[in-house]
């Protein structure tokens, strides 16, 4: 199971600055940003980062508000396409989602969609469903 | 020159002798509601009777709580057959003020709105739009049966919605208007918007601005906008609503009505009246209402009055404008606004910590109540449409409460000072 490290951020300068000094601090590698803004002062950071856990700690005792969400990730090839290939499945396995984002793992070979939905067990059994392997967390975080 | 003149220029020593005859009726008709009646004080002197306006200063104080603890009928002198009334403060979670009216009363009132709308120069041959909410605010009301008092066509547009409030007035051929001081800065720019210029494109020509404390020199911003006089116009539910004290064509002060109010101003520590001509807080009594008379009401709003005769030759004294409170009540937006109102709604909610902050600020011209309140880091799961429900239910709270929509802005933890003492909750940023 993978999880990304979701933080309340204000839409104030200095913000990501912040996070991301606690991180280097905490020796924690970012692996994917992905910000979730609502227009209205706020929003959402999502960081894959190499130690969820560890981040969330440093985060909160950082002072920030730092929650673990469970994200389903899949693989897509890195070319023309590649997407819409991957995504032709998801729409085939009945998943509608309105949140999530991507991030290279081999140039010009491989990549991850990583997928943030509300109820992730069964989007993992209907996205096993029609094939797609989930990608284990340890791959996911980059170790 | 006057709607009523034979009261408007009464001499002061009639209009004190009026007062008196005024006031010992009010008093008569006061005990009947069981919140006087039970004050020795009150109930001594109804018997006996008072001979000079003075004997005003040897009754009780009667506050904004005593009206809320006698909550619904404590405060009802009449026969509840013969209300046919009632205006009310904002309130889901506190008990509301409440002001009951008989008949009487809607018309000692309407006859107070004619004379303040004539003493601004108001005619029948006028076209008067009222630019404000309708219902238990006092202004929609208040104004439109004054101006029908007065035989002016009258439009009752409400608030809001500055299109149609710019097409009613092209259509109809609207002369004067009622409307509160922020919100005509936002009426002008719709104005811009659209390419219209008020000064040319309507027949407006006098302009009535209340309910919201403002500056001579928003006043006189908003006189240039609109090419046209504006009037301030000061009242409050306790007291009716507007047509307590209205400038007259002098646009010197406030002429207060004082057949209809016995006025003090007093120091608000010491409760003893100040210095003529010095800033106190605002004390009125009811001397023509029969359903609720109210009695040295402290209204809280500091004024002073101002020394010497108005040119227009009414003997009423003038208040000067507003000039603060005397309570931390705000006004934003023509609604009453006590922080604990803001305070309570917030402190029930789980999701949301105990720091919050209220700004007031003008944002496009138009005055705005900015909540700022955290969200507890437990509550936090990293799902913004959660953190969006929260929002619009906090917005919906605070609008159901105090009648005034909020903008809600969620804050990260420990970003909102910590209170120490007694924490300064409000800031006041608006620019007039």
């Amino acid at each position: 199971m993978s999880y990304q490290v979701s933080i309340f951020i204000e839409n104030k300068l200095g913000r990501l600055e912040k996070v991301t000094a606690l991180l280097r601090d905490a020796e924690i590698n970012i692996r994917s940003v992905h910000l979730n803004h609502s227009a209205k002062g706020w929003g959402v950071l999502n960081l894959v980062v190499s130690d969820p856990e560890l981040a969330q700690r440093v985060l909160n005792e950082g002072g920030m508000s730092a929650a673990l969400r469970e994200i389903a990730v899949v693989e897509m090839a890195d070319n023309p396409g590649g997407l819409n290939k991957l995504l032709a499945e998801v729409v085939r396995a009945g998943i509608n989602f309105t949140n999530a984002y991507g991030r290279v793992v081999s140039d010009g070979d491989s990549a991850f969609f990583m997928i943030d939905i509300q109820d992730i067990p069964d989007a993992r059994e209907k996205l096993t469903k029609v094939g797609l392997k989930i990608i284990p967390d340890l791959q996911v975080y980059g170790l | 020159m006057y709607w009523e003149k034979e009261l408007e220029i009464l001499d002061r020593k009639s209009l004190e002798r009026l007062q008196v005859e005024r006031l010992n009726r009010t008093l008569l008709q006061a005990v009947n509601a069981p919140g006087y009646r039970r004050i020795p004080k009150i109930a001594a002197l109804a018997r006996s009777g008072i001979s000079s306006i003075e004997q005003l200063r040897e009754l009780p104080f009667t506050t904004k709580s005593d009206l809320r603890d006698n909550f619904p009928w404590g405060f009802l002198a009449a026969d509840k057959r013969d209300v046919v009334r009632l205006h009310s403060s904002s309130g889901t979670t506190g008990n509301p003020t409440v002001v009951y009216h008989n008949r009487h009363d809607l018309a000692s009132w309407a006859k107070l709105m004619a004379r303040s709308m004539f003493a601004a120069g108001v005619r029948d041959s006028d076209v008067f739009q009222n630019i404000c909410g309708y219902g238990l605010f006092t202004g929609g009301l208040g104004f439109q049966y004054g101006a029908e008092k007065l035989g002016c066509l009258s439009i009752p547009a409400g608030a809001g919605n500055s299109l149609r409030q710019i097409k009613l007035m092209r259509d109809f051929g609207t002369s004067v208007a009622h409307a509160i001081p922020s919100y005509l800065g936002r009426l002008f720019e719709v104005f811009k918007d659209e390419g219209l210029d008020p000064r040319r494109d309507t027949q407006l020509r006098t302009l009535i601005i209340g309910a919201e404390p403002h500056t001579e020199e928003h006043r006189q911003r908003i006189e240039e906008m609109f090419g046209v006089k504006a009037y301030n116009s000061f009242g409050l539910t306790e007291m009716n609503g507007p047509g307590v004290a209205f400038e007259c064509t002098e646009q010197n002060g406030l002429h207060i009505w004082e057949d209809a109010f016995a006025v003090e101003i007093i120091d608000p520590e010491s409760l003893q009246p100040v210095a003529d001509g010095e800033i106190g807080e605002l004390v009125m009594t009811t001397l023509d209402r029969q359903a609720m008379p109210v009695i040295r009401y402290r209204t809280r709003d500091l004024t002073r009055f101002l020394p010497g005769d108005c040119q227009c030759g009414r003997s009423h004294r003038r208040i000067d404008r507003i000039s603060g409170r005397s309570d931390d009540m705000f006004i934003v937006k023509g609604c009453n606004v006590f922080p604990m109102q803001v305070e309570g709604i917030l402190m029930k909610l789980p999701e949301v910590g105990d720091d919050y902050r209220i700004i007031l600020d003008t944002i496009a011209d138009q005055d705005e109540m900015i909540v700022e309140v955290e969200v507890k880091r437990e509550w936090f799961t990293g799902d913004l449409a959660f953190l969006d429900r929260l929002q619009r239910h906090i917005t919906r709270l605070i609008r159901d409460e105090v009648l005034v929509r909020p903008v809600v802005s969620l804050v990260e933890p420990g970003s909102i000072p910590k209170a120490e003492g007694k924490a300064i909750r409000v800031f006041d940023r608006r620019k007039n």
